[in-house]
């Protein structure tokens, strides 16, 4: 799923200065599942927002909706009833669903809410990690199903630095596995150490954003 | 097709002499007087001089400058080069324009990662992008196209080669540890002339790992110098042995260096047996020595250990 | 510059979420506005306090109630066994976002019990309004949704 983590609730008291109706819009997709822009992510936000903005002496209006998904048009036109009732928008989409409602709103300004952090898995209840950077050229062929790109700090992909710490976790983080000790742990319990052995040529990142906006065309679909 | 190379440290090793490598770092400084003052105090010394690279992910002046500022005052650096500041372009044209300064050691290296820089008291730039366009194998084998074949990684050729002669580093000992030989040999597969290790204090630990690459053939393949750093203290042994990856201390090391009456005559004496030890190992072409902050205890360790030129 | 001392001359409003396992066999479940000596309660029974959102006690709190009590089973006791553990961890997130906006997480507070009458209940909710009088009025007061 796409990750997504609110933006400091002092730097959304501050995008919404100065405004009276806000919709704060929630996705059930993605963001819903990373607890952070569902439901009960807009419905605990809301009132979150409105005491903070009393605080600093601000009423504020706050209507909220959660929309099955907000990166497709038909459910984005739902808000068509009440946009004209504020004067502000906030989405906790993903930076997919925040830019179609900008599209379709674009007389109203529109606040992110949450930062998009990543393409991740729910490892365990509360915990979400990494799984994929999107990279274009997926190598999980070559790495028994590990993605190097995504969960390796510095995206190597001829095995591990030599920063991996004594208990294998990442140089960079006492919490995270080192991916490539990973890799290596499951080549060897299929027997198969040497296929990691082949120097693996430098990689082309053009089928990803260092190519430029990825642009998909399918004629057959069209 | 192999261009030739020629550098002073690439010279020691192929005449069988044993090799010395140090280290020196440049300031965080535009003023190339402090790295003067250092260089002035370990010329002379060694075959080849490391120029670190951003270490830690610390901005300090660039490994090439530092490296060609040297280089003048008759040092021959080993001219470091990490891969998580700059992309296969940009490392390229700073390969080019090494060589055109008469640089001509380069170790290639994945890098710290940007979040170390601010480990310490430094603030440093942990929110910077990282590039990590290729991984320091890829690296090797980069600096080994424009060398050998005069061509560019994306395929195009360079007017004449580079000639340059490529090191690599080895963690022997780091996790998990039964890929770590197989590492090096995917370094020295890609092109890697020379290996400088992590830290040695565990002499047959280290010595099974470089077994084994002398069973595959490695050491014939490329020069391993042994890492060393002086030991200061049995603080800093066990603080080695439990936080830094790939370093393993014997216990018995520790408690030696706790009951020294002089911790620095001692870790002197430690460096001189260590360095010892691995000169015994078979394959073992060099060291490369390091006493971090106290590069003034250098002359004296080098000319104990008999490694001073005329002795080697 | 020197905070205002929260005016502490005010009668506390507090709303008290019970849990209806934590009654005594004995009781009849009560619900609604309870006037009490120097606060005003108002009951709110619960299948299991592990059914409570943080953003229910946000909401309470934005509509001008002073308080929130939340009253669950003994941890051990918890008949939907991770009940009352869940209530505490969304409490604690709920209070933490009303520290990030001035509003005090001392304003919610749990209390873990069992074989409780109105009465107890009441004497808990009496406790945190003796605590929500320290930090003042709640600012909110008057809003309406
Ligand atoms: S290799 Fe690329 S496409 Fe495949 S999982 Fe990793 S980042 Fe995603
Ligand atoms: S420790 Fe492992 S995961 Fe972390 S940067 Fe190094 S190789 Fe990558």
């Amino acid at each position: 799923m796409i990750v997504a983590e609110w933006k400091p609730i002092p730097e959304l008291l501050a995008s919404l200065k100065g405004h009276k109706n806000v919709l704060l819009v929630g996705c059930a997709t993605c963001v819903a599942e990373c607890a952070a822009g569902g439901e009960r992510e807009v419905l605990t936000l809301a009132p979150v927002l409105k005491m903070g903005l009393k605080d600093q002496g601000q009423e504020v209006n706050i209507i909220t909706r959660t929309l099955e998904r907000q990166c497709e048009p038909e459910f984005v036109e739902e808000l068509a009833e009440i946009a004209p009732q504020v004067d502000a928008i906030m989405s906790l989409a993903c930076g997919i669903g925040m830019q179609l409602v900008a599209e379709r709103f674009i007389d109203l300004p529109l606040y992110p809410g949450v930062n998009t952090t990543s393409l991740a898995i729910r490892e365990q209840p509360g915990l979400w990690t990494a799984r994929c950077a999107a990279c274009g050229d997926c190598m999980l062929g070559e790495t028994f199903g590990l993605c190097p790109v995504a969960r390796c700090a510095k995206s190597l992909m001829n095995g591990p630095c030599g920063g991996t710490r004594k208990d294998g976790k990442c140089e960079v983080d006492e919490n995270t596995e080192c991916i490539w000790r990973l890799i290596v742990e499951r080549a060897e319990a299929k027997g198969r150490l040497e296929d990691l052995v082949k120097v693996r040529p430098s990689k082309n990142w053009s089928n990803s954003g260092h190519g430029g906006p990825k642009r998909m065309l399918r004629e057959d679909l069209r | 097709m192999k261009t030739p190379v020629q550098t002073k440290l690439q010279q020691a090793i192929a005449a069988g002499r044993f090799a010395l490598t140090l280290e020196i770092g440049p300031p965080q400084s535009p003023n190339p007087e402090p790295l003067r003052k250092k260089a002035e105090i370990i010329k002379g010394l060694a075959d080849g001089y490391n120029v670190t690279d951003n270490q830690t992910a610390v901005v300090r002046m660039s490994s090439i400058a530092a490296s060609k500022i040297i280089l003048e005052m008759g040092l021959e650096p080993v001219m470091q080069m990490v891969c998580r500041d700059r992309n296969r372009i940009a490392m390229q044209s700073d390969l080019l324009g090494a060589s055109a300064l008469g640089l001509k050691n380069v170790l290639a290296l994945s890098g710290d990662h940007q979040k170390a820089s601010a480990a310490g008291k430094l603030k440093g730039h942990p929110g910077a992008k990282n590039v990590y366009d290729i991984d320091s194998i890829q690296l090797i084998a980069t600096i080994k196209g424009l060398r050998d074949e005069a061509k560019q990684e994306g395929g195009d050729a360079i007017a004449e080669p580079a000639p340059f002669f490529i090191g690599a580093a080895w963690t022997p000992l780091g996790t998990p540890r039964n890929f770590r030989v197989l590492r090096l040999a995917k370094k020295i597969a890609a092109g890697a002339d020379f290996i400088q290790t992590q830290a040695v204090y565990d002499v047959p630990a280290f010595a099974a790992q470089v077994a084994k690459a002398r069973d595959m053939g490695l050491t014939d393949k490329a020069a391993i110098l042994a890492g060393i750093i002086v030991p200061r203290s049995a603080g800093m042994l066990s603080y080695m042995d439990r936080q830094v990856p790939g370093v393993e201390v014997p216990a018995e090391l520790i408690a030696r260096m706790k009951q020294a009456k002089d911790a620095k005559a001692e870790g002197i004496k430690v460096t001189v047996e260590l360095i010892q030890a691995v000169r015994a190992i078979p394959g073992v072409k060099g060291v490369h020595l390091q006493a971090i902050e106290a590069e003034e205890l250098l002359p004296e360790i080098v000319k104990a250990a008999g490694l001073s030129p005329q002795d080697r | 510059m020197a905070a205002a001392k929260p005016d502490s001359n005010f009668s506390p409003e507090i709303v008290a979420l019970y849990c209806r396992q934590c009654l005594d066999a004995e009781e009849r479940p009560q619900e609604g506005a309870r006037p009490a000596k120097g606060f005003n309660a108002r009951l709110v029974m619960l299948p299991c306090s592990g059914k409570v959102e943080a953003y229910q006690m946000l909401r309470i709190l934005e509509q001008g109630a002073d308080g929130v009590l939340l009253v669950g089973c003994p941890e051990n006791a918890c008949r939907f066994l991770v009940g009352s553990r869940r209530a505490e961890k969304r409490l604690t997130h709920a209070g933490q976002l009303l520290d990030l906006v001035n509003m005090g997480a001392g304003r919610l507070a749990l209390k873990r019990a069992a074989d409780l009458t109105t009465a107890d209940i009441l004497a808990l909710a009496g406790q945190l309004a003796e605590r929500v009088k320290t930090l003042g009025p709640n600012p909110m007061k008057g809003d309406s949704l």
